[in-house]
């Protein structure tokens, strides 16, 4: 055979002079002529397949095979017949992510493979998160959302999807906010409301909603201000009841400083806020300068000249 | 340390200024807008014993938060470890230093996997070549960070002892990390195609 492809391929030189060309017949057949070529598996794999699906592969060829499946989370291996078709479980393929099939011929030893993805099914699954627990009303941009897109068997959902938040504070109109995932992720930042209160903000995707409840709380005090009383040598000082700019009451047990500055020198007094309002009393030597603050805000200063 | 000297003296020769202000509230801002080189290969110098796979950070343009630096260095660190630790665990087919990287359901899923290879006969070796890593999400609590990775990887198949299978291409893996009390733990690894990617 090998005398016979010679004498072609010096004829087809001599004719065409091209020596490349006229080697391509004698390659062709020598690969035909390899043992184990009729023995050769091919696999025909999907590109994609959703997660939990059944799906078979056909497999072109004759005898026995070896079959491996290798995913993620799983790994399948069991003797088949080529020419048929290999059954793929939904069991088998739950988990998102490339998997690889790999067929060796049992006669020649050969391998062939493949590979396809299993993608995220329907969404089914909201993983939310909502931060942070405790806020103060009328804040810009203090309040953050965020939610992970899984399916039933959680995989994270790749395909763009509309989250709508929606927020519903204990007094006042609820609203709502859309957001779109982008690689199973969507988030949001909104201001707080201007009122205290269990504020409950959910996620939803379709028929999956997912709850959260954020504590909103009086913001800094605003126009403080307080009132003293004097009784000889002492003074009682009262403030109005204490309130942030929206009209919340500060919680009970804020605390408010009182300040006192006299011939003495400095004196200050903390106290907590007791139903809405603080009370402080001092004794005061000659003329004196009284202010008040709670947290940063400074409220008014009361002089006294030499007792009231 | 040698290593990490020569790092802080390259970054600062890329992006003046930068490792001045690293100490800085300004520094963690700035380290956000910058690809971070993380010293994986330092600190496996450090430790002779480990051989850690090279992990690059990048955390440009990252959402909502900013990364911080340090934040940045122990990802990588932890990231290089994952996979160390996964290549070992998917050829020895023993998956007990999965849970040192790994929780939930990347853990959950590794270890189920690596119980089916032994009942099949089966082990993956990996030759890791490097992970090109991209934050793209940085949640604002600082609870969870999405990544991207492209990994150069080499995947050899075997059954028993005879190799069955070579995968040669890019891999792209989605990785979702949280933080535990010292660590970032890997808590979701999804491979995906290029086209998902």
């Amino acid at each position: 055979m090998k005398c016979g492809t010679r004498g072609i391929f010096a004829i087809c030189k001599r004719l065409t002079g091209l020596a490349l060309w006229c080697m391509l017949p004698w390659c062709i057949l020598s690969w035909c002529a390899l043992p184990g070529w009729a023995q050769t598996a091919e696999l025909h794999v999907p590109e994609t397949v959703e997660a939990g699906h059944s799906f078979s592969i056909p497999v072109v060829g004759s005898g026995q095979a070896t079959f491996y499946l290798v995913g993620p989370d799983h790994v399948v291996k069991r003797s088949v017949s080529l020419g048929s078709e290999l059954q793929i479980q939904s069991s088998d393929v739950r988990s998102a992510g490339l998997y690889q099939v790999i067929l060796c011929v049992d006669s020649t030893s050969s391998c062939t493979s493949a590979t396809f993805e299993v993608k995220a099914a329907q969404p089914a699954h909201l993983s939310f998160f909502l931060h942070p627990s405790r806020v103060p009303v009328s804040t810009p941009d203090s309040i953050d959302a965020t939610a992970f897109v899984f399916d039933q068997y959680f995989n994270l959902a790749l395909t763009p999807e509309a989250v709508d938040f929606r927020i519903t504070p204990a007094s006042g109109a609820g609203f709502s906010r859309r957001g779109t995932t982008r690689k199973g992720v969507a988030w949001m930042r909104m201001d707080s409301t201007p009122h205290e209160g269990r504020v409950q903000v959910t996620a939803a995707l379709g028929n999956v909603e997912e709850a959260r409840v954020i504590q909103q709380v009086a913001a800094e005090a605003c126009g403080l201000r307080m009132k003293a009383v004097g009784s000889g040598d002492r003074v009682s000082l009262e403030t109005d009841p204490v309130r942030d700019c929206s009209g919340n009451a500060l919680p009970d047990g804020t605390i408010v400083s009182f300040t006192k500055i006299d011939k003495l020198g400095k004196s200050t007094v903390d106290t907590p806020i007791k139903k809405g309002i603080a009370r402080a009393q001092f004794s005061v030597h000659g003329r004196a300068q009284i202010s008040v603050a709670c947290g940063v805000v400074l409220g008014n200063e009361v002089a006294l000249n030499g007792g009231l | 340390m040698k290593s990490i000297v020569a790092g802080a003296l390259a970054l600062k020769r890329v992006k003046p200024g930068f490792v001045k202000a690293g100490f800085g509230k300004l520094g963690f801002v700035k380290a956000a807008s910058f690809v971070i080189a993380a010293c994986v290969l330092a600190i496996a110098q450090s430790s002779p014993k480990v051989n850690l796979p090279q992990v690059h950070l990048e955390a440009d343009g990252l959402t909502p938060r900013p990364i911080e630096e340090l934040t940045g260095t122990t990802i990588a660190r932890h990231y290089a470890l994952a996979w160390h630790d996964l290549a070992e665990a998917l050829e020895s087919n023993r998956s007990g230093r999965i849970d040192e990287e790994f929780v939930g359901l990347a853990k959950d899923r590794l270890t189920h996997r690596i119980a089916e290879q032994e009942q099949a006969g089966v082990h993956v070796r990996i030759v890791d070549h490097g992970h090109r890593l991209r934050a793209v999400f940085y949640s604002s609590d600082g609870t969870a960070m999405q990544l991207l990775d492209e990994a150069q990887l080499e995947i050899q198949t075997f059954d028993g002892n005879k190799l069955i299978d070579t995968q040669n291409a890019p891999h792209e893996y989605i990785v979702l990390m949280t933080p535990g009390a010292d660590r970032w733990y890997i808590r979701d690894l999804e491979e995906v195609s290029s086209k998902s990617f």
